[in-house]
């Protein structure tokens, strides 16, 4: 990678003071949190495609830490170690390093290995909505005030939420659309799933020994671990370790209960696809799901009109949606996201690098170490690229 | 040392450097030690010019991948577990029909519901529910895990380094299941685990490569040609 050269960094600093005093203007306390991290809350919480890319490693006692690969986790462990109840309101700021590995091959200019994250967080907000509006207008003034227009801006929505609503309007045993959520991080295992599901939701039977199945079909209910301990203790299979007798009995009556289920209709399968495949212009985009909706005999009304009304707060925030596009699958890249997601792309820059991006993330405390689910929507500028494409528009 | 000299790594010790020694001779190329008996510096006969270096297996990988050496022997295992892109930076030779070992993904086999990787991954969401953490999967082949852990699309888990006794932390309770090397099975058998349908990840063995990164120069060129038609004619 080459240096920095001291025009670049003065140009830095200057921009995310400007940046800083946005956030800071619309209620946002600065804070900085540890670049160094414990690697436990990363590495279980975040998708697997960023854990490859974040710097692991030991320190003298043995402990395993990691260079921080975003802000919003250890904003959020900040949070905690500051409250008592993890749910109180707060909202911060940041400018800092975070870092990621990349290959040797990849174009170090638009993904730089260590790059600056100017961000915030809205924790505990008992408006979500609210929350979400002020969040995407603080973020566009601070573009704006890094001097790149917002006319120029592209904003991309998706709504993790939304797909959950379809999936629990479909219907289909909880089981499988708790399966199709946890897969829909993977676009090809998710596809993989809802063709399993479509046709054969009793395939996976056939690798189980066919007595103990027979066996556990007909047993009372309550009785099934007690069969299959006797079937290991018959073949020899010591128990061991963190996973119980237990565990793998309610996996396989699991897979018992999927060979009695009707199959996934074809009709909705179908819906899903039809619902990841929609990339229109935001305001077009709760109709598009309405008739999908319609077709399918489902009611979605209820999370669509939650969908309009975003739409109008973002309105009412002085935002303009006619530059906004949204998009059924958008949200799969970070798995800690549970709501509304959003990103800003610039011109000239590729479409997979944006200069801005966030959303809601309700779970993610709770993998920081809160007992409970707190309400929390956050976003972050990417500082170096902005930069690039301000100072391309300038040229 | 010289840029126009070409090294050409051999295993330091034990059954690798013997059987290596063994296969080198067949195809023409008598090694022998300089200096000193216990030296790491070695010559062949046919072929003065070219510089041994007896370097351990492990070493050898690192030293292909950087180019400090032009050509090694050593196994694939520890090719592709150093080198991310290995086809790109490494030329394979040739299979030296030795040092056989099996890269495998084995679990538990009382996990009668876990015969394949999709069953690792629909095992994933109830293990993370039951034990409020992702699975963890020991192992000291750390890069070929992930690859083909991200290959088979299973996301939830979490690597844990091992160094040695690989085949007995499922049963410490360090981890829930191993990626390791094997030759017969047995010992995994003997720790209560059973490789997956689909968990063979490599089947490695020892293997003639040339590094790509090494200081090539038309002298070097020269005599790994020479080298190369040794092992390509038979």
């Amino acid at each position: 990678m080459t240096a920095e050269t001291a025009r670049q960094f003065e140009a830095l600093e200057a921009q995310a003071t400007r940046i800083m005093g946005v956030f800071t203007r619309a209620g946002h306390e600065a804070v900085a949190p540890a670049i160094i991290q414990p690697a436990g809350v990363f590495l279980d919480g975040i998708g697997e495609a960023l854990r490859a890319r974040t710097y692991v490693f030991t320190d003298q006692e043995g402990r395993e830490l990691c260079l921080r690969p975003d802000l919003t986790v250890p904003t959020c462990r900040l949070h905690l170690e500051r409250v008592a109840d993890p749910a109180t309101p707060a909202k911060y700021c940041y400018n800092g390093a975070a870092f990621r590995y990349q290959p040797a091959d990849v174009n170090a200019a638009a993904h730089p290995r260590e790059f600056r994250q100017a961000g915030i967080e809205s924790i505990g907000c008992p408006d979500p909505i609210e929350a979400e509006a002020e969040t995407l207008a603080t973020m566009i003034a601070a573009l704006e005030a890094a001097s790149l227009a917002r006319q120029a801006l592209h904003l991309r929505f998706g709504d993790l939420a939304l797909m959950r609503a379809l999936l629990d309007a479909v219907d289909m045993p909880q089981r499988w659309r708790h399966r199709l959520q946890a897969q829909f991080w993977r676009p090809q295992a998710f596809r993989a799933e809802l063709k399993r599901l479509t046709q054969d939701p009793a395939g996976l039977m056939k690798a189980l020994p066919p007595r103990l199945v027979q066996e556990l079909r007909a047993a009372a209910p309550g009785t099934g671990d007690a069969i299959v301990s006797a079937h290991l203790d018959a073949q020899n299979k010591e128990t061991f370790g963190a996973r119980s007798v237990r565990e793998v009995t309610e996996s396989i009556l699991s897979v018992i209960e999927d060979s009695r289920s009707p199959p996934l209709a074809p009709s909705a399968k179908a819906l899903i696809e039809a619902y990841v495949a929609i990339n229109v212009p935001c305001q077009q985009a709760a109709p598009a799901v309405a008739a999908l909706a319609k077709s399918a005999n489902i009611d979605l009304a209820a999370p669509l009109a939650k969908f309009n009304a975003r739409l109008d707060r973002f309105t009412a925030h002085g935002l303009d949606l006619n530059a906004a596009t949204f998009s059924g699958e958008f949200g799969r890249s970070l798995e800690y996201y549970t709501g509304f997601v959003f990103e800003i792309g610039a011109p000239g820059q590729p479409l997979l690098s944006p200069v801005a991006g966030g959303g809601r993330y309700d779970g993610l405390m709770r993998l920081a170490g809160s007992p409970h689910d707190v309400p929390a929507v956050g976003a972050a500028i990417h500082t170096e690229r902005l930069l690039a494409a301000i100072e391309a528009r300038a040229k | 040392m010289s840029t126009d000299k070409l090294i050409f790594a051999v295993p330091s010790k034990g059954r690798l450097m013997e059987q290596t020694t063994e296969v080198l001779a067949k195809h023409g190329l008598t090694l022998r030690k300089t200096g000193n008996a216990r030296g790491y510096r070695g010559a062949f006969d046919e072929l003065p010019e070219i510089e041994v270096a007896f370097v351990s297996a492990s070493e050898i990988a690192s030293h292909i991948k950087s180019g400090a050496v032009h050509f090694g022997v050593t196994g694939e295992d520890l090719l592709r577990e150093h080198i991310p892109d290995a086809d790109a930076k490494v030329e394979f030779t040739s299979k030296l029909g030795f040092g056989h070992a099996d890269v495998v993904i084995a679990v538990p086999d009382f996990w009668i519901d876990v015969a394949t990787m999709a069953d690792l991954d629909t095992m994933a969401l109830p293990f993370r529910r039951h034990h409020g953490r992702s699975m963890r999967v020991a192992t000291k082949y750390i890069n070929i895990t992930r690859r083909f852990f991200a290959a088979n699309g299973v996301t939830d888990y979490r690597i844990v380094e091992s160094l040695g006794a690989t085949e007995g932390t499922p049963a410490a309770g360090t981890a829930d299941l191993i990626v390791d090397i094997t030759s017969t099975g047995a010992t995994l058998k003997d720790n209560g685990l059973r490789i997956l349908d689909d968990g063979v990840i490599l089947r490695s063995q020892a293997n003639l490569v040339v590094s790509n990164s090494a200081p090539w120069t038309s002298q070097t060129e020269a005599l790994a040609n020479q080298i190369r038609s040794r092992f390509l004619k038979s």
